[in-house]
């Protein structure tokens, strides 16, 4: 039978419809039903997430010298599913990335898309890298902005300002305390690559840009520091100390100029540094304080009314006995006044101004000068010290601790002490960082200064300054603490060194000189510490080898900070630094 | 039968209006077709260039931030005092003799307190 030609175009329409029909069906449920599965399965093989790296902040002194920045580098990463043969790329690239080629081989032979090869790789030899591979022709090794940290001065305030990790997290000092204002946030962005591994720029997807992190301004002033670091390098070099450390700070405003310890480490080279090394010792160890502590017993027994200027307190010759133990002074001395109990560093007289005040009264007084307790300042690590309670101490602590023994404090604390006789009476918080600022110079934070409690009256820090002049005068213990031209004022400290053994170890001493200038209108009061130099012990002492430290760094900061001289300069004195006379005497 | 009639009858006239409309149509479809594909070759191309600029632009940049850190390392204290040290450069301290001071030191005065040129009192 034949069909009608109606009939057999009908039916040739009708299969090619069907056709159309099925091939629609499936179009629809592969673009309607299964779109999000070959979405995900195509966004997986050709699009990935891009990292836009935020550039680490910058950290400056106070006059804006740059003391950390960052160097660009390129981190290598290489791309698996692009890589035909590892070998040969291994081979071309190893020499660029000194790598050895079977490591770099090992890594290539992957079908991961992003394998990180090596980081911090020079600009230069990633270019050149790039261009070899483009003339073998070959892929699959890309190349990412990164930065590494620099740190231009080296060792030079390499504690305060502490290093980075590989991961570029601050791991020490400011880098760690200042994290996440100077980190800033990374961006990201979604792009696609073709087959030779170029971004193909028509889809490049959603993007977020790169938060670039806040510059950090510290209260440093690198010209003091540099001062600082040369004096304590030289003291460090020919006394060859356990540790040295040197802190200077605006008495007035707590901001630290200086801070400096030895033995210390490059922050660029990080890895190669002893723990030793790295400890910030002006916060985290800490010592007896020895004589310099005396202004606290001073300053409370005139504020308490138990002294006055007139007081004479009988010193007992140079031998006290108080619960069954002899105090003894260096020198056998009678009756004195507050003024040359401070002048002449009377272990005795101390002692007995602290009997006068009772336990608790004095233990109120070493913890109003800031002893006992965290400074609050932005560095890691920082330890309280140890100041016992008064229902800890036995018969002795109340004769030993006015002169600086039976207590440990840290040399930032000793200094801070300082500060308030130096200020008239405040004690001031410490501080390292003054703004944190944008890019544009814009601050963000600033910090201002941040007063902790009034100590003592302006009166009985004036009466106390008195007698620090005095120190340096040519009756006191500290005449090698002079400077030419100005007024200092100070005191001196030698403490046994407590041995880790218990007790205190034979001919060890921690010898200091904390002071300020001008005496009238302090600009700086400066510690210098040294933690048993390697001379004889008769000549171990804060006055004769902390205290000549003490004079050079404060005559060039005088001169640096353009202070002008108030006195008639002396003629100068040649400085009987112990080493020369007695280097066969040092104890090794 | 007149076929020459017949013919004449059957013979389909072209619809002109209709056929360029068509032709119209066709030619829009392609001259969109084509306007689309140069658009996107267009596209392809500014975007290659953006890569190129973007690329170029990160170099100078790193390279200036090589540079920058180069000058920083070189202008550094460190540096300087090796320089020093080395006897590249030539430091003197000035001597008090060669300083000229606009404010001479006021020393003691009837109150027999010191004063300083930065003493509070006298900035104001």
């Amino acid at each position: 039978m034949r069909l009608k030609a109606r009939t057999r175009a009908g039916i040739a329409c009708g299969v090619i419809a069907l056709i159309f029909t099925i091939f629609s069906a499936r179009l629809v449920y592969l673009q309607v039903e299964k779109h999000d599965e070959y979405a995900a399965l195509a966004a997986q093989k050709h699009t990935m997430r891009q990292v836009i790296h935020a550039r680490r902040g910058l950290i400056f002194d106070r006059n804006g010298e740059l003391l950390a920045s960052n160097l660009p580098v390129r981190t290598v990463v290489a791309d698996g599913s692009h890589i035909k043969d590892a070998d040969a790329l291994a081979a071309l690239a190893a020499p660029f990335l000194e790598m050895p080629a079977e490591e770099l081989a090992e890594k290539l032979k992957t079908d991961r898309k992003y394998v990180v090869l090596r980081r911090g790789v020079p600009d230069d030899k990633a270019q050149a890298l790039g261009l070899a591979m483009q003339k073998a022709d070959m892929r699959g090794i890309h190349f990412e902005q990164d930065a590494i940290r620099i740190y231009p001065n080296g060792q030079i305030l390499g504690h305060v300002l502490g290093f980075l990790d590989h991961d570029n997290n601050g791991v020490q000092g400011v880098e760690l305390t200042m994290e996440s204002q100077l980190r800033g946030r990374d961006g990201y962005r979604f792009i696609e690559r073709d087959r030779t591994g170029r971004e193909i720029m028509l889809y490049r997807g959603q993007e977020e840009g790169a938060e670039n992190g806040l510059n950090v301004r510290l209260t440093i002033d690198m010209g003091l520091q540099a001062i600082v670091e040369d004096e304590l390098e030289t003291a460090f070099r020919d006394l060859k100390p356990d540790m040295a450390v040197a802190v200077m700070v605006d008495p007035k405003t707590g901001e630290v100029l200086a801070m400096a310890s030895r033995p210390c480490f490059d922050p660029n080279n990080p890895g190669t540094a002893l723990a030793e090394q790295m400890k910030n010792r002006a916060i985290i160890d800490m010592v007896e304080p020895g004589s310099t502590f005396k202004i606290v017993v001073a300053s409370g027994a005139l504020n308490e009314g138990k002294v006055n200027d007139k007081t004479s307190i009988f010193c007992e010759n140079g031998q006290f006995a108080y619960g069954g133990r002899i105090l003894k002074d260096h020198h056998g001395y009678g009756s004195m006044s507050v003024h040359d109990i401070l002048v002449k560093s009377s272990n005795i007289g101390s002692a007995k101004m602290a009997l006068m005040m009772g336990d608790d009264k004095f233990y109120e007084y070493v913890r109003r000068f800031g002893f006992g307790e965290r400074s609050g300042i932005e560095l890691p690590g920082e330890i309280s010290g140890l100041v016992h309670p008064p229902h800890r101490w036995d018969k002795l602590t109340i004769t030993r601790m006015p002169m600086g023994h039976a207590l440990a404090a840290t040399p930032l604390q000793i200094t801070m002490g300082m500060s308030v006789i130096a200020n008239g009476g405040y004690l001031m918080a410490p501080q390292i960082i003054s703004t944190v600022e944008d890019a544009d110079g814009n601050v963000v934070l600033n910090k201002p200064p941040r007063l902790q409690r009034e100590v003592v009256p302006e009166k009985t820090a004036h009466f106390v300054n008195d007698a620090l002049v005095e120190v340096v005068g040519d009756r006191g213990t500290a005449q090698l603490a002079k400077v030419s031209g100005y007024t200092v004022a100070g005191k001196t400290g030698t403490a046994q060194k407590a041995s880790p053994k218990g007790g205190y170890a034979e001919g060890q001493y921690v010898v200091s000189f904390v002071g300020y200038l001008p005496a009238e209108d302090p600009r700086f009061v400066c510690l210098v510490m040294i933690d048993n130099a390697k001379i004889a012990s008769s000549i171990n002492y804060g006055g004769t080898v902390a205290a000549p430290i003490f004079s050079r760094i404060g005559e060039k900061a005088a001169r640096y900070l353009n202070l002008i001289p108030a006195q008639r300069a002396e003629p100068v004195r040649a400085i009987p630094l112990a080493l020369g006379d007695t280097s066969e005497e040092r104890v090794n | 039968m007149n076929t020459s009639s017949n013919r004449r009858k059957q013979v389909n006239p072209v619809h002109m209006p209709s056929l360029i409309r068509w032709l119209l149509i066709a030619l829009l479809c392609g001259g969109a077709g084509l306007v689309y594909v140069y658009i996107k070759n267009q596209q392809f191309a500014l975007g290659e260039e953006i890569r190129q600029v973007e690329r170029r632009v990160k170099e100078v940049r790193a390279a200036n931030e090589v540079l920058l850190a180069r000058v920083t390392e070189l202008s550094s204290r460190r540096t300087l005092q090796q320089r020093v040290a080395d006897g590249f450069i030539a430091v003197k301290p000035i001597q008090d003799i060669a300083i000229a001071r606009l404010t001479p030191p006021t020393e003691a005065v009837r109150d027999g307190v010191l004063r300083t040129a930065f003493n509070e009192g006298l900035r104001q």
